[in-house]
């Protein structure tokens, strides 16, 4: 048993290594009931496990209002800026432009968000536009939801946009969600070269983890756990248990995710 | 730490290939590497093969492939009475080869779990003690409730909660001391320390979903919770 597995067994936060969940929320969500969706709670179960860090975007940016959501996110970051990173939520019926100008140049701000299923919108739509221009021009990484047989954000819609759009760093959050869809990730990630493989969802294993990280290298594959929507320890269980050397696993944890926040 | 460390049972653990998904060969020794894996003790283990092809075969086979397995504890798959597929005597059989609980897939095998041709069949569980495990994919929360009530001395364990069904788990669990959750994707942010808070870890029941899920979930979650040491062994044991 690895280190980090040994500190669950023990019941003691890990210190081994620097884990940065590079996909999170936070906040309430009307569809069902979180017991603590606020930021306090998200720290405490962060210090619990030994997650240093967490990118966000607000639940009422993604759910709502863009505006008002990425305004909650610069201020959630600003009260613990050592714990928290923002992602830019751009909803493409929300003024997308607007968002990028107002936030763009921002350094509470790592990354920039789009989910086109709740938004009803495809990846690979027009409204878009500007994120992947600012993405290219930057090299700030676009976080974007991937649902396997989406209308909105399937794995080839996801495949067409890394296509068009070669110099964006494209982060496939949940690589698909499901088996056909993660197998799809990883073929489209061979593929093309800036989409990194994120991990969270409710159909991943460390198995799958294992076999992303020897088919596209670690730096191509990052932890992130959807917390608090769902809860952080399901998808960190899966890396810490998984069948990873060391270096890897530190990668996937964090190290890669790190990297990739470094744009500015 | 050794002499704290909790003894983990997990009650939802199946063998067997899975159609939909590469979980390997579902044999016997790849689940108990997957055990060693994340540190689980012993799982109570249903058949791929009852559930997903041919309920009588599959609890036969798993009689046999756990028959020599210390770690490993049968489970049978239900069938309701209608067509008599299992026989009047299902529940006999099964106590007497040893089985430790018992699962129903309504939704999938086609039948109501609160249906009139069902509750022959869960009254003799009730009457035998041995707890009847269903996903909460597989029957509405009213169905639970209705079987939960009609059945009070029928302990009722819920798999693969997922983590947007609090609002109609706590209604249920408020008004049935006979229903329980089990920790497979029970995967609500801080629910597990909510759901005991509210209702005490002895209607938590540890199982992994293994291997369609990754039992390395379950045990992280458990482990890694903010609930005390006795309140973790407890859940580790469960119920069955």
């Amino acid at each position: 048993m690895n280190e980090t597995a040994r500190a669950v067994w023990e019941r003691r936060p890990q210190r081994v290594t620097r884990i940065v969940d590079a996909h999170a929320h936070a906040g309430p969500y009307s569809l069902f009931f979180i017991p603590e969706a606020d930021p306090a709670a998200m720290i405490r179960v962060m210090d619990r496990c030994g997650v240093a860090h967490a990118v966000f975007s607000s639940h009422l940016s993604i759910q709502l209002d863009a505006a008002a959501g990425n305004a909650a996110t610069a201020a959630i970051v600003a009260e613990a800026p050592d714990r928290f990173t923002g992602y830019l939520t751009v909803n493409p019926w929300q003024d997308p432009v607007a968002e990028l100008e107002r936030w763009g140049g921002d350094r509470r701000f790592g990354g920039i968000k789009i989910h086109p299923d709740l938004h009803e919108y495809p990846l690979d739509g027009s409204r878009y536009g500007p994120v992947w221009e600012f993405a290219a021009l930057t090299g700030c990484p676009v976080l974007t939801h991937t649902f396997a047989g989406s209308p909105y954000n399937d794995i080839p819609t996801l495949d067409a946009v890394a296509e068009r759009h070669p110099e964006a760093t494209i982060l496939a959050g949940h690589s698909g969600v499901t088996p056909l869809g993660l197998d799809q990730a990883i073929e489209v990630a061979e593929r093309r070269p800036r989409v990194i493989l994120e991990v969270c969802g409710s159909h991943n294993s460390g198995a799958d983890i294992a076999r992303m990280v020897a088919r596209v290298g670690p730096d191509r594959v990052v932890y992130g756990s959807d917390f608090p929507f769902i809860d952080l320890r399901m998808s960190l269980g899966r890396v810490l248990f998984s069948d990873l050397t060391d270096n890897d696993r530190a990668a996937v944890l964090g190290g890669t995710i790190s990297g990739l926040l470094e744009w500015r | 730490m050794a002499e704290t460390r909790p003894s983990l049972l997990d009650a939802d653990a199946m063998l067997g290939r899975h159609p939909r998904r590469d979980v390997g060969g579902g044999t016997v020794r790849e689940l108990l590497a997957a055990l060693d894996r994340v540190g689980i003790a012993e799982a109570v283990v249903a058949g791929m093969t009852a559930w997903l092809h041919d309920p009588r075969l599959g609890n036969a086979q798993v009689l046999d492939l756990v028959a020599d397995q210390p770690r490993l504890h049968p489970c049978w798959v239900m069938l309701p009475g209608g067509c008599d597929e299992l026989g009047p005597g299902f529940v006999q059989e099964a106590v007497a080869g040893g089985v430790r609980a018992v699962r129903a897939f309504p939704r999938d095998h086609g039948y109501r779990l609160d249906g009139v041709e069902a509750a022959e069949v869960l009254r003799a569980l009730a009457r035998a003690r041995l707890p009847l495990l269903v996903d909460a994919p597989q029957a509405d929360w009213a169905s639970i409730e209705s079987i939960a009530a009609a059945h009070p001395e029928l302990r009722i364990v819920v798999g693969s909660a997922g983590y947007r069904m609090l609002r109609q788990i706590a209604g249920v669990l408020d008004r049935r001391p006979n229903v329980y959750l089990g920790t497979a994707d029970l995967s609500s942010h801080c629910g597990l320390e909510w759901l005991v808070a509210r209702y005490g870890a002895g209607r938590i029941v540890f199982g992994t979903g293994q291997p369609y899920r990754d039992p390395a979930e379950a045990v992280t979650r458990l482990l890694w919770s903010e609930l005390g040491d006795p309140d973790v062994a407890a859940i580790g044991r469960g119920i069955l």
